[in-house]
């Protein structure tokens, strides 16, 4: 990648600042359009640093991909940079040998992956150096996804651009932040458009729902490291729940304090996070805002907990919700649920979450709530929650991507709302369910662009590809949701020259979109690099100590993460008024089983699908790989007549799916599993055609105070077929048979030989 | 040679390195993997996929038994007369455990597995022939043999472009196995050696000692006791070259799987906790 224009680089540096100062940009405009906009920069209120003002031709910008004196043959050099695998944003360091990267390890600066790395990480190159990835512009012709050259595309994107209102314009995407954040935001803000629609399906926007209105933050700060004991009703931490390596990390602190945490998992199928735990319950979906009352009641009645602190409603619910109502229920032991309450009153602080099995549900806001009670009760508010502070770019935060996304798209589809959409980061043909109708909704955008490394559904369905360069090839900034303790921004550079002469990173295609509706503000930038590089030295509060802007910036890129202050605030409860959270019972007729779309570390939502080593890699729990599968409790298994590997027929009001049964007790007996991110119909030769999409079958319910997919509400009737395969798995035996390979050590003699 | 002749040598063979083994070593290669705070989370395996140049190769030859995962997670049930594992389930990150008295080594007719003077088990591609004696005689089942060729099948280019080229790809008809990452130990040496100095503990660790989320696998020079995984075997009251070890306090968590097979394993597991509820 050469750099073009290295002297229009600096002198567009300069031209913008001057008339940022000059004041032809005011300079709270100045630092919107440069993406640092938000609380921190009315604070600041601080000059430009004056290490903007380059001489022309003193700058010198090299490209960290031209031949240098320090790269020598067979000599590997690391380089920062941020993983994009998933939104927890993780630092990397990219081993970069002969001009190709080779191998990801985790960049020990970041605070947020402290130099390790997940399985998703690590197969970052496969995505890079995968073979099906697109390699040129397409546009549909007759029908068909034909090769066209950039210019025409981009000049058939801006003309459609130019036909349609500016708020019939879409962005759909995943969780998006940092620099493509703001600059997507100001694109659609030019238009006159508010159509950006994000969107996750693994995500936690109930969980941050409830944050938001109880403590007036939506992603606070979780002190595993100081929590005695943790109850996590289904939030995977150490899987796939918001920062999995980084709560892998305060997951140790927990564990090895002088006396060794304890950690209770109550969900409707095993995680990666339960087959940790000391105790793991089976909990029947939806009902675990019951125990989580259940557990409040103990708490008030045989622990002198404080329930007056609660509104009138709440104290109803609690009191409602006596252990023997909640076993009767719940089918929770009694003796069990008091154990929990007595050891929660006994290990303090400590610490209670909820994950994706409490958030999906129709009033899964409320369960949610009913768990954030327990903490309050507790006294873990202020001392295992903690402020994260306010992130001072708020500008670069990026909104919150759920679900709710699905059906706001939808429904503007449906209505003619919108004109051209563009997609990036997410694939709503493969997540969404077909109840929802997305398909026709899509058909309804009568011009649909998508910005993509592969050919997956929703590409498939564009009308024009833009063909991405991968996040091992592009520049850009990555602001986690959840931040630890140190705030930072991730900064991404490129560790090797493109694959592809003819992708083009997001950051570029945005530029050039913002060119022609802003050519005023944006007009001088060579590229997204040049404008990154400006945005870097307009950074208001950044340390200023680095000398001079080069120096910063190389700096910058060494370390692979900017530090930046969020000021902590003191944290308080504001009790919200919930209703119960019971699940109403209905008659489900035949369809006894609940629908668990369980999460699994590596395929993800179905975007890693296409990575070899991931689909080799055995499922944590199951030990399955390459295929789809539905976990079922043995006993119900019995009574259905279903054998390890019958194929079943899995069916809800909305659809069938046929996969193998896999038979384990690490599930509920009423709950069926399947995990998510198989059934692709295009994406990929690693992908296409294997196994199944739970997704597809999923009633479209939504959760009803924030509007996200319901995803634990289907239920299902299971039948078997009459065929059956051969599961393919890691490991010829599922237990020990009596030989010492892990040795399980009761912890009163741990604390004996090695607590303190 | 007679009957009595080969089972005096051979026991004098299996003895050898409680008398101190066979070589000065230079080093001696060594791990400890704490299973309590190993989260069965895969990080290492796929690591090492990526640090090696491992060939996927798809669900049917998966099925076969034919996976080529030098370091693999097993996950055990223990509670199975219970109806749901109330104490989740056991991980063990298992790869070669780089015995010191390995039962691979002295089966191979033509040497193409031996001990190198850092205390490794090596296998040397190019002299194997495949006979899978080694794989068959290993109690931990982590030799792979490579069936077929998988330089096609398994990194269509420019997949190709990922590998490794510290290593080599093998192929079809060789034996091979977890190195503990012998080309980071070998850069790491050749470095410290051109600049005069010993090597150091912590420099250079494996790809999936690096990669591991919660650091439960620590790797390191047994043989200097100021290194971390020394300490920790110390710790641990775990010792080499025994075929039960006679601990101070039997409470301490340190164990080496399988070492009642006078193998001499140089990976100590610690023990996975929990506690009642």
């Amino acid at each position: 990648m050469k750099l073009s224009s290295n002297k229009n680089t600096t002198k567009q540096i300069e031209q913008t600042d001057t008339r940022a100062m000059s004041g032809t940009i005011d300079r709270r405009n100045f630092l919107k359009i440069m993406g640092w906009g938000g609380v921190g920069t009315a604070l600041s209120g601080c000059d430009l640093p004056s290490t903007v003002t380059l001489e022309e031709g003193k700058e010198e910008v090299m490209s960290y991909l031209m031949p240098e004196e320090y790269v020598i043959p067979g000599v590997g050099v690391w380089y920062a940079s941020v993983c994009a695998q998933c939104s927890a944003a993780c630092g990397t360091h990219g081993r970069v040998r002969e001009g190709r990267v080779l191998k990801l390890e985790g960049n020990p600066e970041s605070p947020i992956n402290n130099g390790n790395l997940c399985m998703m990480g690590q197969a970052g190159v496969q995505g890079h150096y995968n073979p099906d990835r697109i390699k040129s512009p397409m546009m549909r012709e007759g029908g068909k996804l034909m090769p066209v050259s950039w210019e025409k595309a981009m000049s058939t994107i801006k003309e459609k651009i130019a036909a349609a209102r500016g708020d019939q314009v879409a962005w759909f995407t995943g969780a998006l932040s940092g620099h493509q954040f703001a600059l997507v935001a100001n694109y659609l803000e030019a238009l006159g458009s508010k159509n950006h629609y994000a969107h996750e399906t693994i995500n936690n926007s109930v969980w941050q729902s409830v944050c938001k209105d109880t403590l007036g933050e939506a992603n606070p700060r979780l002190r595993l490291d100081k929590a005695q004991m943790v109850v996590s009703f289904g939030a995977d931490f150490l899987g796939t729940w918001v920062s999995p390596v980084h709560f892998s990390g305060e997951y140790v602190k927990f564990r090895k304090q002088a006396r060794r945490g304890l950690l209770v998992q109550i969900e409707p199928k095993m995680s990666l996070t339960g087959a940790n735990a000391d105790l793991w319950l089976p909990s029947l979906p939806g009902t675990e805002g019951v125990i989580a009352l259940g557990i409040a009641n103990s708490l008030v009645k045989n622990h002198n907990k404080d329930i007056s602190q609660f509104p009138s409603g709440i104290q109803d619910l609690i009191n409602k919700y006596d252990a023997a109502a909640v076993t009767k229920m719940t089918g929770v032991d009694e003796k069990q649920l008091k154990r929990i309450a007595e050891l929660l009153n006994e290990r303090s602080p400590s610490l209670v979450l909820a994950g994706a099995p409490v958030e999906g549900h129709a009033n899964g806001y409320n369960a949610v709530a009913a768990v954030m009670l327990l903490n309050q009760l507790l006294g873990n508010i202020g001392n295992t929650i903690e402020s994260a502070g306010v992130f001072p770019f708020e500008q670069m935060q990026g909104t919150v991507a759920g679900t709710s996304s699905l059906f706001s798209f939808t429904q503007a589809a449906k209505n003619n709302k919108l004109a051209v959409a563009f997609f990036h980061g997410a694939n709503p043909k493969y997540t969404a369910p077909t109840a929802l109708d997305f398909d026709k909704a899509l058909n309804n955008v009568p011009f649909k662009v998508a910005l993509a490394q592969f050919l997956d559904e929703t590409t498939m369905a564009a009308d024009v590809v833009l063909p991405l360069a991968s996040y091992l090839e592009d520049w850009g900034t990555h602001v986690a949701a959840y931040q630890p303790e140190q705030s930072v921004i991730g900064l991404q550079q490129p560790l090797m020259e493109k694959l592809y002469a003819d992708t083009r990173g997001l950051g570029d295609i945005l530029m050039d979109l913002l060119k022609t509706v802003n050519a005023n503000e944006y007009g001088g930038f060579a590229d997204y690099y040049a404008y990154l590089r400006q945005a870097h030295a307009a950074m208001p509060m950044q340390n200023s100590n680095n000398g001079t802007d080069q120096q910063a910036w190389n700096a910058s890129l060494q370390k692979g993460v900017i530090k930046v202050t969020s000021n902590a605030e003191q944290l308080t409860f504001n009790a919200v008024s919930f209703d119960d959270p019971v699940v109403a019972s209905s008659d489900a007729g035949t369809s006894t089983l609940y629908l668990a779309p369980s999460a699994r570390l590596g395929l993800w939502d179905g975007r890693h699908a296409n990575l070899p080593w991931l689909q080799e890699a055995p499922d944590q729990i199951s030990k399955l790989v390459w295929d789809s599968w539905a976990e079922i409790h043995p006993s119900t298994a019995a009574k259905l007549g279903i054998k390890q590997g019958s194929i079943v027929s899995v069916k809800s009001e909305h659809g069938a799916v046929n996969v193998k049964a896999v038979l384990l007790k690490s599930i509920h007996p009423d709950v069926i599993a399947i995990p998510m991110g198989q059934g692709h119909e295009f994406y990929g030769r690693y992908a296409e055609g294997r196994g199944a999409n739970p997704l597809k079958i999923l009633n479209p319910t939504k959760e009803e105070k924030t509007g996200e997919l319901a995803m634990y509400a289907t239920r299902v009737s299971v039948s078997k077929t009459n065929q059956s395969e051969v599961v393919v798995k890691m490991g010829s035996s599922d237990t020990q048979v009596g030989r010492r390979l892990v040795v399980t050590m009761p912890v009163e003699q741990y604390q004996r030989s090695e607590g303190a | 040679m007679s009957l009595d002749n080969l089972l005096s040598n051979w026991s004098q063979y299996r003895k050898g390195h409680e008398e101190g083994g066979f070589h000065d070593y230079e080093h001696r290669w060594g791990m400890a993997i704490d299973l309590d705070i190993c989260t069965g989370c895969n990080a290492c395996s796929t690591a090492c996929y990526a640090e090696n140049n491992l060939a996927v190769v798809g669900p049917e030859r998966f099925e076969k038994g034919q996976a080529m995962h030098w370091l693999r997670v097993e996950r055990y049930w223990d509670q199975s007369e219970l109806d749901h594992p109330e104490q989740g389930a056991s991980f063990l990150p298992m790869m070669c455990q780089q015995c010191n008295a390995a039962t691979c080594e002295p089966v191979c007719p033509v040497a193409a597995t031996y001990h190198t003077p850092d205390g490794l088990n090596a296998q040397i591609y190019n002299r194997c022939i495949g006979s899978r004696y080694c794989s068959n005689n290993c109690p931990f089942r982590v030799r792979y043999f490579n069936f077929y060729s998988y330089y096609e099948s398994s990194w269509p280019e420019p997949l190709n472009m990922q590998l490794n080229p510290d290593i080599t790809v093998r192929d079809k008809g060789v034996m091979e196995k977890c190195t503990y990452c012998v080309q980071r130990i070998r850069s790491a040496k050749n470095k410290a050696k051109m600049e005069d100095r010993k090597l150091e503990d912590g420099e250079f660790t494996t790809a999936c000692a690096q990669a591991c989320p919660t650091n439960a696998i620590v790797f390191g020079d047994w043989q200097d006791e100021n290194s971390q995984v020394a300490k920790l075997w110390k710790k641990h009251e775990v010792t080499r070259a025994v075929t039960k070890q006679n601990k101070d306090n039997p409470e301490k968590r340190g164990y080496r799987i399988f070492e009642e097979l006078n193998i001499d394993p140089s990976v100590m597991y610690l023990e996975r906790v929990r506690e009642k509820v």
